[in-house]
């Protein structure tokens, strides 16, 4: 299969996976990728953990939210430009209700709790003792 | 409790108590029942007609976590509509401790070149507050980091302060209203709408309240707020966003700068795309890093106001470490950054400052600014230029008041059409064409295009729940109507908005706002009555706006969103106004 080749966005801790790309606070670097590669594939190639992600865009539409990854499948195309955000990112929701998002994550949303209606998905861990 | 009123025609004033009508009212509930019930529609808005009013929230000045606030509102010169914008600042707290519900600035003084001063005080004898009017003149003109430093040096450290700068003296629509931050710095303000030339339209410049010796505010249930008090601190400080060194207290709000580049929704070079290559230089995460190097160590967000535990006010430090600019809001950030081509935090950090020396909002000054420079009087991406177009504003010089004027108004004075303003009021920093929810709640709230006019809370509040396809643009209007009710009420309470980051996902933290209002005022709210006291602030507003002109007609987003698509997404705005009209109609 031909090679693919992904533009790729890390944000704020994330940028040390950048392999050398890193411009302070991100990093952009191309990945070079099997043809019919998904993100999963791309976490491997980065050697990014899926848990250490957030907020996720393919081609500005929002891919993923802490605590709902339904995007791990998701087939890249060449040309595709990826971004993906530390936990410490955030996108109330009113600011992104109606932003495009890809179908998978439409798809989860409505299903989950209140259609999707919240600002974040994981548990919220207590940092206080 | 108390209300003040201050005539500035003869300089007098009245310390009363507080209405019944009133007793439930506070921050935005209280400025806007006044304004709607005191305020000729059809006023000008500079004139001696309107009147500029002060509420801190039900909460303000209570142990309640994040409740340091304050609504101001009158009748808008730039909109022409009601207005109340809200800012955080020991200003609001001191007035709730002095049990003043609501300061009331109404009439005009002979201006003479002078300009009026007011001071409240707790008059321990007669156990009430009382009010003194100093001449103020001598700090009008002035940039306003000379002119606090006086003030505290007159009065002493145990005070706040409230003001305008030179652009509420020259009447600009893009004037706030000043509070200190707790550095005794001019940084928070009350920045909507133009209330800093109503302020300086009366002839008055600044407000003082001196705390020393004030009661604080009586809670009539002590169990029951501290109940609620304590689900609020809970959610608080466990909710991702705003638990300490969570997403605010880390990155401020400047972390939606990424985010929204990402998503194609990064308003930029006036409108005219969703995305700007120079993003990531100026986000939150790059104040962050840029603050570490130049500090060597990393540094957390501060407060603006007592009591808040979100903490999410920034500050960005020049090479040699000192202070550039506090606060670098995501707002600020994207109007003198991302709007105008601009992708040095340095450049973005000396406007801000500038603009709050100058008393200027530095929203309208970037969206204005972006027109400005479409308009072909600087290119895209001059900073220098833009930092000379505000010492234009702060001046007074002809270009630098058509400017002061506002979005709407530079931008006819230039014969432009991408104009992005609603009922006059420049847009704020996410793009309706790719967000097309915050469209809906820019075109259709009371307050012009504003971001702060609906936050999200749980649906089953809302009453939305399983109602309406949120993908539909019914769908969303239903959501932006009851988001604009639930706002009115979180900034009734005197919660800082951002508290609905938290309360929305954590059920309790929810409940506990409303124990906490209960706890205060005695009265038996259940959260089902959030939406209820909203939508009678929102009433309220609306019926001004309608009897000052600014029917449903106005409930537009302008033109060229609903014929230029916006890259990369290429869309255009396309809900229809039946939707949009729905918002309101069915309220
Ligand atoms: S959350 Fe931020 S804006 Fe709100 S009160 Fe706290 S520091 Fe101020």
């Amino acid at each position: 299969m031909s090679e693919i080749v992904v533009d790729v966005w890390l944000y704020g801790g994330l940028s040390k996976y950048g392999r050398g790309a890193e411009q302070g606070s991100f990093a952009n670097l191309e990945a070079r990728l099997r043809g019919g590669s998904t993100i999963g594939d791309l976490l491997a190639h980065l050697q990014m953990p899926s848990r250490e992600r957030g907020i996720t865009f393919i081609n500005s539409q929002l891919s993923a939210m802490p605590g709902l990854q339904p995007d791990m499948d998701h087939i890249l195309s060449d040309g595709d430009r990826a971004a993906f955000f530390h936990l410490n990112s955030m996108w109330p929701f009113q600011y992104r209700l109606g932003a495009a998002m890809i179908r998978e994550l439409a798809e989860a949303m409505q299903a989950g709790k209140d259609e999707g209606l919240h600002h974040s998905y994981g548990e919220h861990e207590s940092t206080t003792e | 409790m108390w209300l003040i009123r201050v005539n500035m025609t003869d300089l007098t004033s009245s310390v009363g108590p507080l209405p019944d009508a009133y007793q439930h009212l506070g921050g935005r509930g209280m400025t806007s029942t006044i304004v709607a019930k005191e305020v000729p529609p059809l006023c000008h808005p500079l004139g001696p007609n309107n009147k500029l009013v002060f509420a801190p929230g039900i909460v303000t000045g209570t142990p309640a976590p994040t409740s340091a606030r304050v609504s101001a509102g009158a009748k808008s010169p730039l909109t022409g509509g009601i207005k109340e914008s809200n800012g955080g600042s020991s200003w609001a707290a001191d007035l709730a401790d002095m049990q003043v519900r609501a300061l009331v600035v109404e009439g005009q003084a002979k201006k003479n070149g002078k300009f009026w001063g007011l001071h409240l005080l707790w008059d321990a004898a007669a156990s009430q507050p009382k009010v003194e009017f100093f001449d103020a003149s001598e700090h009008a003109g002035k940039d306003l980091f000379e002119v606090f430093p006086k003030v505290y040096a007159k009065f002493g450290d145990k005070i706040s302060i409230s003001g305008c700068g030179v652009s509420g003296e020259y009447g600009y629509g893009n004037a706030g209203i000043v509070y200190n931050d707790p550095a005794k710095g001019p940084t928070r303000y009350s920045g909507r709408g133009g209330l800093g030339s109503v302020m300086g339209s009366k002839g008055l410049k600044l407000i003082v309240l001196s705390r020393e010796g004030t009661p604080g505010v009586p809670i009539t249930d002590e169990a029951l707020f501290d109940q609620g008090r304590k689900k609020m601190i809970d959610a608080l400080r466990t909710h991702d966003i705003t638990k300490p060194k969570g997403a605010l207290n880390t990155y401020g709000t400047a972390v939606l700068i990424n985010i929204m580049n990402e998503a194609g929704g990064l308003p930029t070079r006036n409108f005219s795309s969703g995305r700007f290559e120079g993003a990531a230089k100026t986000a939150g995460e790059a104040i962050f890093e840029g603050n570490k190097q130049r500090l060597g160590k990393e540094l957390y967000n501060h407060a603006c106001s007592p009591g808040c535990i979100i903490q999410c006010s920034n500050t960005w430090h020049n090479p040699d470490g000192t202070e550039a600019a506090s606060c670098v809001e995501y707002e600020s950030d994207w109007a003198l950054g991302a709007n105008c081509g601009i992708d040095s935090l340095d450049d973005i950090a000396t406007m801000v400052k500038l603009c709050n020396g100058y008393g200027l909002d530095t929203i309208e000054t970037g969206a204005t600014i972006g027109v400005i420079m479409e308009a072909g009087v600087i290119p895209f991406g001059d900073s220098q230029g833009a930092i000379n177009l505000i010492h234009e504003m702060g001046k007074g010089t002809p270009l630098g008041r058509i400017l002061g004027g506002g979005t709407g108004f530079a931008g006819k004075a230039y014969g432009m059409t991408r104009v992005p303003a609603v009922k006059g009021q420049g847009m704020p920093a996410y793009e309706p064409r790719a967000v097309k929810g915050i469209g809906i709640t820019y075109a259709t709230s009371t307050m012009g295009a504003d971001h702060t006019a609906g936050y999200t809370i749980a649906p089953e509040i809302l009453g939305v729940s399983g109602k309406q396809d949120p993908l539909t643009p019914e769908g969303k209007a239903a959501l932006s109507r009851g988001f604009q009710a639930a706002t009115a009420f979180i900034d009734t309470s005197g919660h800082c908005l951002f508290i609905a980051f938290a309360v929305l996902d954590i059920a309790s933290g929810m409940e506990g706002m409303v124990e906490e209002c209960n706890g205060v005022l005695g009265t038996q709210w259940t959260t089902a009555d959030i939406g209820r006291v909203g939508a009678e602030v929102l009433k309220a507003e609306r019926a001004f706006n309608e009897a000052a002109g600014l029917g449903k007609e106005t409930d537009r987003i302008p033109e060229f969103m609903r014929t230029e698509p916006l890259p990369p997404h290429n869309q255009v705005f396309d809900v229809s106004d039946e939707a949009l009209d729905s918002v309101y109609a069915e309220l």
